[in-house]
């Protein structure tokens, strides 16, 4: 475990949650994970598909609530999904029918903030992920990699204290992942966050993460090992430290073909 | 319907690009093999009705044609061509009109709300399967020959699909999608008002297509049945006097009319959803 | 992975409140004419309803044939100009999605013709073959069509591209391309349009028969219509309902049948 400090924002205890498929199985997807997260914290959460680490995210946002065991924020318990939550979305999520900047100020526009100052907001952080100049766009209009810059930008725009992202650059080519990447680690760098990352990828972990969890790969998802990455940032693909973590990684996945 | 075109995926063969001109070129050009189409099609029609093939109940393309201009020319039962044209459109556009006010509505709120549904759907399910044209009979015994029983029958007709299509929009909305509502802090109402409505648009809008290819044929229905006007009075006087020229005139004219209402919904759809290509093009 | 079974219940007021919707629906409609809110020239109660089907079932009066007539009348017509429809339709609309000269062959005089309204054409047919069988047949025909010919051409045309390509580097020719890869990628789509070409069918015979008939249910209508039978008339909607939901049932599992035979 990591040092217990003051400053823990997310603590998970014990969840379990079963799931009901096809109107009569019961599918257990996670049980009894406890984690916690500590403020500003760039967690991600590593495990191949079908671990139920997505589950666990959904838990944390209160989309899902869980059957046994709690999730506290700031210590008061979390009952639902709120805007001190933002959340990125594998397929991203844009609507269709609204330009990319109203996308953007959705959340800020929900809270009842005045138009001047929500789309001040939403300039602001579409600027940020380097999207100025498609304001007027919509997402059809947009690449891959734009649709969920205007993603990450629309859940920074609610100012949240957490930020959760699940998979996010899942759907992207390796390339324009890879971009992805040193852009989330200079966005998270001029605005810092609490961060819990969801992705089946290791490189991308060890790029971004300050600490890993790395689940089992097969349901019940249960949490069994845990890295901190204490390297410096910018980090580098090739550096030995973070190969060696790589390879110590890998060893330690479980895999199940 | 007219997206047939946008869904085709077609493979482009590049060989064919470099092929000098020949005669199989032309051949298969699709603008020449068009004309030939048309053209033939045509020129059939002419050599049927000419030699009487089909006995004297069909007449040569231009005498129609003939028809048509005499039609505009003069009074025809206390109407000109224009009176008849916008005699079975305006039932349409009221008809249309009243049933998609109502039942689009009622389909969202069908889908939001499983009480609703529960008490709706199942007389709504009663009436599915009767088509809309066996309702002539019953609407003229209730509103008599005028026009509410035209209207009536529209509304019947138009009222199915427009529910239905609303009804299926909002239940097929991606559920994601209410999950980033509520993510960002929305409520319930914020889920509807920013997700529900706009993202079943464009199934409210193929429900408006199919609906009002219906109301013409309810139109035309009505109007052969009891009418003093409109172009199904036009058909039935052709038929009930023996005129081919008016019997084909009429229809040349429902065609054009219908296909032109479809084309004007279209483009109302473009111009309030112009991200749906996004959808289209998925 | 073995998977713990439970039960989920469907909660009563789910199952109490459909039927009672219905119970009710049948008691206003009873309610409103046995207490002459409605008139009983304009609306006859559902057992004013049933009273004359039984009635129907023997009595050729005042309409001329009993109701199985009626209906196998109808069912008859349907039946050709929908099967004439489908093997007429389904191989055009193919044929037109792959063969480019088909295609533009036909394409042109196809869409002058589709925005017709079925029933347009009775008067034409009136003319050509009287109100005999041919004449309904030939509308139903020209109705059911349309469907049967855009979703083929539709599911040919949503051939996966690559597949294509595919088929072409290892050597298939045009024919074998169209006949082994195209129609069954096509065969979903043109399932499809069994429903919907059905449901145009069964629409446009009541049309057909509304005007131009000696028998058959849409007959029955206009008859009830002219007669002012409200009881007669119901009962023909009814029966029109009726046999156009069970013959759109059978379509379905006949659907379902085919479609789960190409998944295998």
């Amino acid at each position: 475990m990591t040092p217990t400090s003051p400053d823990i924002k997310i603590r998970c205890e014990n969840i379990s949650k079963t799931f009901i498929q096809k109107g009569h199985m019961e599918v257990p997807v996670i049980r009894d994970v406890s984690l916690d997260v500590r403020e500003n914290e760039f967690l991600v959460v590593l495990g191949p598909g079908q671990c139920g680490k997505s589950t666990l995210l959904r838990i944390i946002a209160g989309l899902e609530t869980p059957d046994t065991g709690s999730v506290t924020l700031d210590e008061s318990p979390v009952t639902g999904p709120g805007p001190d939550r933002g959340m990125v979305f594998q397929s991203y999520m844009l609507f269709a029918w609204k330009t990319v900047l109203s996308n953007v100020e959705l959340g800020p526009k929900l809270r009842g903030v005045p138009k001047d100052q929500r789309r001040e907001i939403a300039r602001k952080y579409l600027e940020l992920v380097g999207l100025s100049s498609f304001e007027k766009h919509y997402p059809h209009q947009l690449s891959g990699g734009m649709k969920q810059r205007v993603g990450i930008a629309r859940a920074y725009a609610n100012d949240p204290k957490i930020m959760l992202l699940d998979e996010p650059f899942g759907q992207l080519d390796a390339q324009t992942r890879m971009f992805m990447q040193v852009e989330t680690a200079r966005i998270w760098d001029q605005e810092k966050r609490t961060v819990i990352f969801v992705t089946n990828n290791i490189d991308e972990a060890l790029y971004l993460g300050d600490r890993i969890v790395l689940m089992r790969g097969k349901l019940p998802g249960v949490i069994h090992h845990e890295y901190l990455v204490d390297l410096p940032r910018p980090r580098d693909h090739t550096n030995m430290d973070l190969l060696r973590m790589r390879a110590k990684i890998i060893d330690e996945t479980e895999l199940v073909l | 319907m007219n997206q047939t075109a946008s869904v085709a995926n077609e493979t482009v063969d590049y060989g064919r690009q470099r092929e000098p001109l020949s005669l199989l070129r032309l051949v298969t050009n699709l603008y020449f093999l068009y004309s030939v189409s048309l053209l033939s099609f045509f020129v059939i029609w002419d050599r049927v009705a000419e030699y009487h093939l089909l006995g004297d109940a069909l007449v040569r393309p231009h005498l129609v044609a003939l028809q048509l201009y005499q039609l505009t020319q003069m009074k025809f039962a206390g109407q000109n061509l224009m009176g008849h044209i916008w005699a079975s459109t305006q039932r349409i556009l009221v008809g249309f009109s009243i049933a998609s006010v109502i039942a689009v509505p009622l389909g969202l709120f069908m889908a939001l709300n499983k009480y609703a549904n529960a008490i709706v759907k199942p007389v709504f399910d009663l009436f599915k399967p009767m088509p809309p044209i066996a309702w002539v009979s019953i609407s003229i015994l209730w509103f008599g020959i005028g026009e509410a029983s035209k209207v009536f029958i529209i509304i019947i007709g138009t009222f199915v699909p427009c529910l239905l299509n609303a009804y299926n929009g909002v239940r097929l909305v991606e559920p994601e999608l209410y999950d980033v509502v509520r993510v960002l802090g929305g409520k319930r109402r914020d889920e509807i008002v920013q997700v529900c409505f706009p993202a079943s648009f464009p199934a409210i809008f193929a429900g408006l297509q199919i609906s009002l290819s219906i109301a013409w044929t309810c139109v035309l229905a009505a109007e052969l049945m009891s009418s003093r006007d409109g172009l199904g009075f036009l058909i039935k006087r052709g038929m009930d006097t023996h005129k081919p020229a008016l019997v084909l005139g009429g229809m040349v004219l429902i065609a054009v009319a219908a296909w032109s209402t479809s084309q004007i919904l279209g483009l109302v759809e473009r111009k309030i959803c112009p991200w749906k290509r996004s959808i289209e093009n998925l | 992975m073995a998977y713990q079974e439970v039960k989920v219940k469907t909660p009563l007021s789910m199952i109490v409140l459909p039927v009672a919707s219905i119970c009710s629906f049948f008691l206003i409609w009873e309610g409103l004419v046995d207490f002459g809110f409605v008139p009983e020239t304009l609306l006859a109660a559902p057992s004013q309803v049933f009273n004359t089907m039984v009635v129907k079932l023997s009595d050729p009066n005042p309409d001329g044939a009993v109701l199985a007539v009626h209906a196998w009348t109808s069912i008859q017509e349907a039946f050709l100009g929908y099967i004439l429809s489908l093997v007429i339709g389904i191989p055009l609309g193919l044929a037109m999605g792959w063969f480019k000269v088909v295609e533009g062959l036909t394409r042109p005089v196809f869409e002058m013709i589709r925005p017709i309204p079925p029933i347009a054409w009775i008067p034409l047919t009136v003319f050509w073959f009287g109100i005999g069988l041919t004449g309904k047949v030939f509308i139903i025909w020209i109705a059911g069509i349309v469907p049967c010919v855009i979703n083929s051409y539709v599911g040919v045309r949503m051939t996966n591209p690559v597949l294509i390509q595919m088929a072409r580097t290892y050597g298939a020719t045009n024919w074998q391309i169209f006949t082994q890869l195209c129609i069954p990628s096509a065969l979903p789509m043109v399932f499809g349009a069994l429903q919907i070409a059905l449901a145009y069918c069964w629409t446009n015979l009541v049309g057909a028969e509304l005007l131009a008939a000696d028998t058959g249910l849409g007959y029955l209508i206009t008859m009830g219509g002219r007669l002012m039978r409200p009881d007669i008339v119901v009962l023909g909607m009814i029966s029109v309902g009726l046999s156009g939901a069970v013959i759109g049932v059978i379509i379905d599992a006949v659907e379902k049948k085919l479609l789960a035979g190409i998944r295998r």
